[in-house]
């Protein structure tokens, strides 16, 4: 987990050499799609969206602590709530947005009220069920969803500024900008004082209970605003995507959100924005044997938790040497 | 002296195991008071009762006046009532410094930490001559040095009023003569009421100027530490045991 540290600055060689960093990174994303095949902007469009829900997936599991089974699920809700909003009630795509990462939210805090009142094992089952129950709702309800026939039809972002977004270039840069801009943001609140508060939860409860912090109200908070942010990547996946299907939002994508965050390495925010970056190019690497991915992906996932279970990031910072 | 601290008939019963059995004690403002007693004597579940991690099945806790018995751990701390816990609770993987100033923080919560927050956490950290470690991360430190950890967090949220729940338990002499001297400073410069539970008798008999003695839940003496010594339930209660713990 990360050392985190609040009131001390960074040294000036590091600043410009992360600056450097990150501004080449930048400038690789925007030139993919110039370069690269169609295929390849397209798994780089999902890779995006799953880094960004690998992060969400931090706030609560990484920094606060208890671990959940359902961003899929709330990944799934934003999907829904935006394609029907535009399909049914007319809403547009930049009205759609905000409204479904707004309606995840409120609808995870009323959830997580009650069901993190539970503690370790049994709130993690808990969301695993939560889980699976909306998958089973979105399946069934056929007149609001279609269920297994996929909702179609669904509009691309209306063009704004003169930038369309029907286009998969137009998509690819609205998802990379939208994922940058959230990405800053839950840095800004990991970094901030809630952020510290989060981590204290992590670390000790009864503690940070001892010492004034409403531990339940914290922990709703965390858990609603990782939920949010996947109602807001489920919505930019629907007008992405254009069809929806309930399999996209069934317990193989909360696994996978939970498999990258471990990959990268819980609690780091990079971590796990990273880690879906590796899933996302290994799975798609894999293609060929689509029965066997799967099963070599298992014993892959198991090796890195006996090697190092604070995975990429917990052996970066074992191989810069120091701390254990 | 105003009364900080009222205690009403206070029960607690886990099953059918009576733990509290009715006891009514009070604190005075500025008092160090110690609770003392064989293991399973009621010391522990008292603490937890006022510093709200048990319900009492009956009887009231007031604390300046007010009723706080029901209310939840992170109110009462609000309030001005800060613990340690018996069993060194710590936030492993924070530096000895930002421990600190999440205590600062945690009562009044900034986007960014102010100035005057971060002084306040030097001011804690040097007064409990923490400085020398402000960079290690708490999980690296010994035992004792998290007690104190935990001490100077506790310290840092303003308490008016101080539960240590056997603070100096596995410390050496040197160690339990410092943190007596600490304690003292606390009470008396900071004007903290502190209650005490110990085993280490050497340590109460020299910090408490009053000494509750619980056995079975159960209130069988008070007094100060020169009458306590010399009760004959007391030292029935503890069965010799007091050669151990001298």
């Amino acid at each position: 987990m990360e050392k985190t540290t609040l009131a001390r600055g960074t040294s000036k060689t590091s600043l410009i050499r992360n600056g450097v960093i990150i501004a080449v990174i930048l400038a690789v994303f925007i030139v993919i799609p110039q370069v690269t095949s169609e295929y390849v902007t397209y798994v780089v469009v999902l890779a995006l969206i799953y880094a960004v829900l690998a992060g969400s997936y931090d706030i609560l599991t990484g920094y606060t602590g208890p671990l959940t089974f359902c961003h899929g699920a709330f990944y799934g809700i934003g999907a829904y709530t935006s394609a029907l909003l535009t399909l049914r009630a007319g809403f547009s795509f930049w009205l759609a947005l905000p409204v479904s990462g707004i309606t995840v939210f409120l609808f995870a805090a009323l959830i997580g009220y009650p069901a993190l009142r539970l503690r370790g094992h049994y709130f993690a089952v808990t969301t695993f069920f939560f889980g699976h129950f909306i998958y089973l709702v979105i399946l069934n309800s056929v007149k609001l969803t279609s269920g297994p026939m996929g909702l179609r039809g669904i509009k691309a972002p209306e063009s704004i500024l003169g930038l369309n977004f029907s286009t998969l270039q137009g998509s690819y840069y609205l998802i990379f900008v939208f994922s940058i801009i959230i990405v800053v943001l839950l840095y800004l609140l990991v970094k901030s004082g809630i952020g510290r508060v989060f981590v204290s939860i992590r670390e000790n409860e009864e503690l940070a209970e001892a010492i004034g912090i409403n531990t339940s109200f914290y922990k709703v908070l965390a858990f609603s605003i990782g939920a949010g942010v996947a109602g807001l990547m489920g919505s930019l996946f629907a007008h992405f995507f254009r069809l929806l299907h309930p399999t996209t939002f069934a317990w193989m994508t909360s696994e996978m959100v939970v498999i990258m965050a471990l990959v990268g390495g819980l609690g780091t925010l990079i971590g796990p924005i990273i880690g879906a970056g590796i899933v996302t190019l290994i799975l798609e690497l894999m293609r060929f044997a689509p029965e066997l991915r799967f099963i070599i992906w298992t014993v892959a996932l198991i090796a890195v938790l006996v090697i190092e279970p604070r995975g990429l990031m917990g052996l970066i910072r074992r191989v810069k040497g120091g701390e254990k | 002296m105003s009364t900080i601290l009222k205690v009403k008939n206070l029960r607690k019963e886990f099953g059918g195991v009576v733990a509290v059995d009715d006891n009514t004690f009070s604190v005075q403002q500025g008092e160090r008071l110690g609770i003392i007693g064989p293991n399973g004597a009621g010391k522990t579940t008292t603490f937890n009762m006022i510093a709200g991690y048990y319900k009492p099945t009956a009887g009231t806790i007031e604390y300046e006046g007010k009723r706080i018995s029901g209310l939840k751990p992170h109110r009462i701390s609000r309030m001005g009532i800060g613990r340690t816990f018996q069993i060194v609770r710590a936030f492993g993987e924070l530096s000895v410094f930002d421990h600190v100033l999440t205590g600062v923080l945690a009562h009044e919560l900034h986007f960014r930490p102010t100035p005057e927050q971060i002084e306040k956490a030097e001011q804690i950290l040097e007064l409990t001559k923490l400085n020398p470690f402000r960079d290690t991360l708490v999980k690296n430190l010994t035992i004792a040095s998290q007690r104190r950890i935990e001490l100077a967090t506790a310290l840092a949220t303003k308490p008016r009023l101080l539960l240590l729940d056997e603070l100096m338990a596995g410390l050496t002499f040197v160690e339990i003569d410092e943190t007596l001297e600490e304690l003292r400073k606390i009470n008396e410069e900071m004007g903290i009421t502190l209650i005490v539970v110990e085993h280490v008798m050497k340590a109460i008999m020299q910090l408490c100027q009053r000494i509750i003695v619980l056995n079975y839940g159960r209130i069988i003496a008070e007094g100060t530490p020169q009458e306590v010594a010399n009760n004959k339930t007391v030292i029935e209660a503890y069965l010799g045991e007091e050669e151990k713990y001298a």
